[in-house]
């Protein structure tokens, strides 16, 4: 159903009649498809999330006020979204007003002293970045990649990612926050509150962080975050990277204060006391196990492809022909990417000399084509600082899923689980072809940017062709049954099932009763309790979506 | 191909918007990180690619019928194809530009036209034309020019002016001289004069195939009949016709080359030397029928098939358009050697250089967005310093004037050969 002429024309009145539209194939172009990715529900073949009643673009923190006091006076859902990359920025009811943030895309300042930028929903990390590495600070970047907000990754998420390690996640890097409430009333926290400026985001001032950011990030569905200020960090290189070579095999051309490294052990055990002691020790920029997303059989077929201009998927086959490729293939069966930036030259030796004493301990090695083949080593200096090439999840099919993954946290934990969980997709790629053949262990995930301590995410990546009905629907009963083995072997659930508790098979958010049931059974159903008490308060009128988790339990 | 065989493309776009943007390696500033114009101004989504084959998917499957809107969409996009290469950055399955010239291509079928494009189509079946000038003026450009018409005699290069040197008396000088250059270089060259037809590669791109087919099987007859080897144009878009779709859609065998090509291999040769001083700043746009869509046609003729399952591929091996090999160092090889000429770089270059806003029908259709285009391209070359911009192609050039005029700017345009001339 539509808006009523009366509430389109009173939101036409607040952006202008070239900012708002409910044309049905524009609408269609702002659903999500639940057979793609990353929105961790399905797959779905051939189900769409609900088609919205009209998207409207906000130029400005009032229009966006305007828009929710309009929403509210009609009892209009609404939800804002600034990169439309996952489902979750898609609407989960019917008749949801669509705000597509991207007129709001300024930076505001990049405060240099104080390192640290404010800036609206639609600044993209690789805006972002360009603009501070030309004062010498760099912002860190969430695993969704440099396509993502920068602001809904702090206001709506976590922002993990490979960077984390030095620069923390975005939801830590989050200062001072100007929301519109769900009301449309605007509060600006910390410091920003008392008027003082940005650099704070508890108080002096309204310290409602964790009210605006949820447990895990609101998702869009508690009011619009209009603007935020988020730290930077230091960037001890030129204004901007220079980039050579051929696309896609595009190349950092750095000094040699910028190192990048496949490192690979000998067994799970030393991977992961090298992660414990890389945290320890404090070096590192960014730590990644990356380019397993390809698989441990495929990946270093994938990096050849990649690198070199003139090769197709169809190469794959033929380059892992090479025993020298297999052998290579297989010493980077326990690895990671790790990059060392040094803010003066004694600071890259020590850093290195402290790795290679690291490695020493935990029979790790730095896998040699990777750090001495210049293409290779220069293209993953560029894939790391920039990760501008984060859609490669998609490269085989166009679609992923990152399931297994309840192990993350503690190195020690991942390490008991990952070949367990691998030989477990083997065996399924072996015995089914609707998901891709990748050689089971296509685990990839940050690594000490989680909880720090070397705390470890990890997600196996799984492949599914979304435009054929049997891949997409084998690739379903794959993510049910890895759910319920993760649960049966007490790894925890996975990536795949995330947000299982938010939308349902249709696309639509899950019925209260259900959503009830699956919370009050959760070992940590107070924190929705919780979030429900938030939600009465500053939401009353319900107009959020189905991402921000309550538990609503009857009264007794 | 009819539009539902691109679902699978519209199935399996990633939904990641990288369509938007330039590849985000080569991104050095928030100012000039965007790579699709059409987005750019249009904001809404559904006007990036992403956007796009969403709408033809919710067309394909009924779920939407042609409004304004749709038409709006469909229409106010350059097919400059910037968001081709960025989406091919990690896609290796997907064709996202062709895909996009087909709904536009499924729309002409259907009757979904412009007004606007309509007159241009009019004009080429009367006047052989997209310029909606008389056909009887089409030779004025070369008049009093010492150059074999090959109507009436025999040459082994043919230069095709195309529409726009033809008819834009401003521009008209660029056609002539390159002529000059390559007759004073020795080349065998002649032209078609007043029977030259347009290349058919503008209405191609407006959605008109048939028209499209029209067009080049007469100019093929016309330098079949003409004993010519080969194809000699200053135009990017008739190079982007006759270089990529005439092979592939009408099947052509000549030997295509660009002005700016000729000039550099002809300079590389020794058969022509540049002496004189040009004391002068610049800065190149790459037309984007030349760089990223100028890349040479390679027959194919194959089937999709999946490999460990269900990663997507072809056999046998497809030919990867993502703007790699387009042509981009002639031009610049060719300004660097002429004395004096400082050649500074915008931020968006080559594969990934900003469209002029010229094409697609937009200048056509939507002069205001064509203009806003070709005004952001001007900003970006004022930020290098640069005095002039120079660029290969008439639609550029006539664009970047248009639009400094409006902008009361003081920058200056040529093509390559105008810098060319002045230096020998």
């Amino acid at each position: 159903m539509a808006l009523l002429r009366e509430q389109y024309q009173a939101l036409e009145d607040i952006v202008g009649p070239d900012y708002i539209s409910d044309d049905p194939a524009l609408l269609d172009s702002y659903s999500y498809p639940m057979v793609a990715t990353s929105n961790h529900l399905g797959p779905f073949y051939g189900v769409y999330t609900p088609q919205g009643a009209a998207v409207v673009l906000p130029g400005s923190t009032e229009e966006v006020q305007a828009i929710v006091k309009i929403c509210n006076k009609y009892r209009i859902k609404y939800k804002a979204c600034a990169s439309f990359w996952s489902g979750m920025g898609f609407p989960s009811f019917d008749n949801v007003l669509q705000l597509d943030m991207r007129r709001m895309d300024r930076i505001l300042e990049i405060d240099e002293k104080n390192m640290f930028a404010i800036i609206e929903p639609r600044v993209i990390a690789a805006t972002l970045q360009a603009e501070a590495m030309k004062v010498g600070l760099n912002t860190h970047i969430a695993g969704s990649g440099t396509s993502c907000s920068i602001l809904a990754s702090a206001t709506g998420y976590a922002g993990f990612g490979p960077s984390g390690l030095f620069m923390g996640s975005h939801g830590d890097n989050m200062l001072g926050l100007e929301w519109v409430m769900p009301n449309g009333d605007l509060m600006r926290t910390g410091t920003l509150g008392s008027g003082i400026g940005w650099f704070y985001g508890e108080g002096p001032g309204p310290s409602v962080r964790a009210l605006a950011r949820g447990g895990m990030g609101t998702m869009g569905t508690m009011g619009v975050s209009t603007k935020c200020a988020v730290k930077l960090y230091p960037w001890p290189g030129p204004t901007h990277i220079p980039v050579e070579g051929t696309i896609p095999a595009y190349q950092a051309m750095l000094p040699d204060n910028f190192r990048v490294y496949t490192l690979a052990f000998s067994t799970w055990q030393g991977w992961a006391d090298a992660a414990y002691r890389i945290w320890d020790t404090g070096i590192g920029y960014a730590a990644h196990r990356q380019f397993n997303m390809f698989g441990r059989d495929l990946k270093f077929g994938m990096i050849k492809v990649l690198t070199d201009p003139t090769k197709t998927l169809g190469d794959i086959d033929e380059i892992l022909e090479d025993p020298e490729a297999q052998k290579i293939t297989k010493e980077m069966q326990r690895d990671f990417q790790f990059v060392l930036v040094g803010m003066t030259p004694r600071d890259i030796e020590w850093q290195d000399k402290a790795l290679d004493k690291i490695l020493a301990d935990t029979g790790g090695w730095k896998v040699e084509v990777m750090k001495d083949d210049p293409v290779l080593r220069n293209w993953s200096l560029l894939y790391f600082l920039k990760m501008g090439h984060k859609n490669l999840n998609m490269v085989y099919t166009g679609s992923y899923d990152g399931c297994f993954g309840g192990f993350g946290g503690p190195p020690d934990r991942g390490i008991k689980c990952v070949e367990e969980a691998a030989k477990f997709k083997k065996d399924w790629e072996d015995t089914y072809d609707t998901i891709v053949a990748a050689g089971g262990d296509c685990m990839m995930g940050s690594i000490g940017g989680s909880g720090g301590g070397g705390g470890v995410t990890w997600e196996c990546f799984t492949c599914w062709d979304p435009y054929d009905k049997k891949s997409s629907e084998g690739a379903f009963e794959f993510h049910e049954a890895t759910y319920k083995y993760a649960a049966e072997h007490n790894m925890g659930s996975g990536m795949e099932r995330r947000f299982a508790h938010a939308r349902g098979s249709d696309g639509y958010a899950l019925p209260r009763e259900q959503i009830r049931k699956l919370f009050s059974a959760s070992p940590m159903s107070s924190i929705y309790r919780y979030q429900q008490k938030i939600k009465e308060v500053f939401n009353p009128n319900d107009l959020g979506d189905a991402y921000y988790s309550t538990l609503d339990e009857p009264k007794k | 191909m009819p539009l539902v065989d691109y679902q699978t493309e519209m199935e399996r776009c990633s939904q990641c918007t990288y369509c938007e943007w330039i590849p985000f390696d080569q991104m050095k500033s928030w100012r000039f990180a965007k790579g699709c114009p059409s987005i750019s101004y249009n904001r809404f989504l559904s006007y990036s690619a992403r956007g796009r084959l969403g709408v033809a998917l919710s067309l394909l499957k009924g779920r939407s019928t042609y409004t304004d809107k749709v038409l709006d969409i469909v229409y106010k996009c350059q097919t400059c194809g910037s968001c081709d290469v960025s989406c091919k950055v990690c896609r290796y399955n997907l064709e996202p530009l062709e895909t996009i010239l087909q709904l536009r291509a499924t729309l002409v079928e259907d009757g979904q036209v412009l007004p606007q494009h309509t007159e241009v189509i009019n004009s080429l079946s009367k006047e052989h034309n997209t310029m909606l000038k008389p056909k009887a003026e089409r030779g004025k450009w070369a008049e009093g020019l010492d150059v074999k018409r090959l109507t009436t005699d025999k040459a082994e290069v043919v230069f095709h002016a195309g529409c726009h040197y033809s008819y834009d008396e401003e521009l008209q000088k660029v056609a002539r001289t390159a002529v000059t250059l390559l007759k004073n270089a020795g080349v065998d060259i002649g032209i078609m004069g007043e029977e030259e037809g347009c290349c058919g590669g503008r209405v191609f791109q407006m959605g008109y195939r048939e028209e499209f087919t029209r067009s080049a099987e007469s100019n093929i007859e016309a330098w079949t009949k003409a004993g010519v080897k080969k194809v000699v144009t200053s135009c990017s878009d008739c190079y982007y016709a006759f270089k990529r779709l005439y092979p592939n859609r009408v099947g052509s065998n000549f030997e295509v080359l660009h002005t700016v090509e000729y000039i550099d291999q002809l300079i590389k040769e020794g058969k022509l030397k540049l002496t004189k001083t040009i004391p002068m700043t610049i800065t190149y746009h790459d037309p984007c029928h030349l760089g990223r869509q100028g890349e040479p046609y390679l027959p194919w003729d194959g089937k999709e098939k999946k490999i460990r399952n269900q990663i997507v591929v072809y056999e046998p091996r497809k030919p990867r358009y993502n703007g790699a090999w387009g042509i981009y160092d002639p031009p610049r090889d060719v300004l660097k050697s002429i004395p004096g000429i400082e050649l500074v770089e915008m931020e968006r270059i080559r594969e990934y250089a900003w469209c002029c806003g010229a094409g697609g029908g937009v200048r056509e259709a939507y002069p205001e967005f064509s203009n806003w285009t070709a005004t952001e391209r001007i900003e970006e070359a004022k930020t290098t310093g640069a005095e002039a911009i120079v660029s290969a192609c008439p639609w550029c050039e006539r664009n970047f004037i248009d639009a400094i005029n409006t902008m009361g700017d003081g920058m200056k345009v040529f093509d390559v050969v105008e810098l060319v001339q002045q230096a020998i």
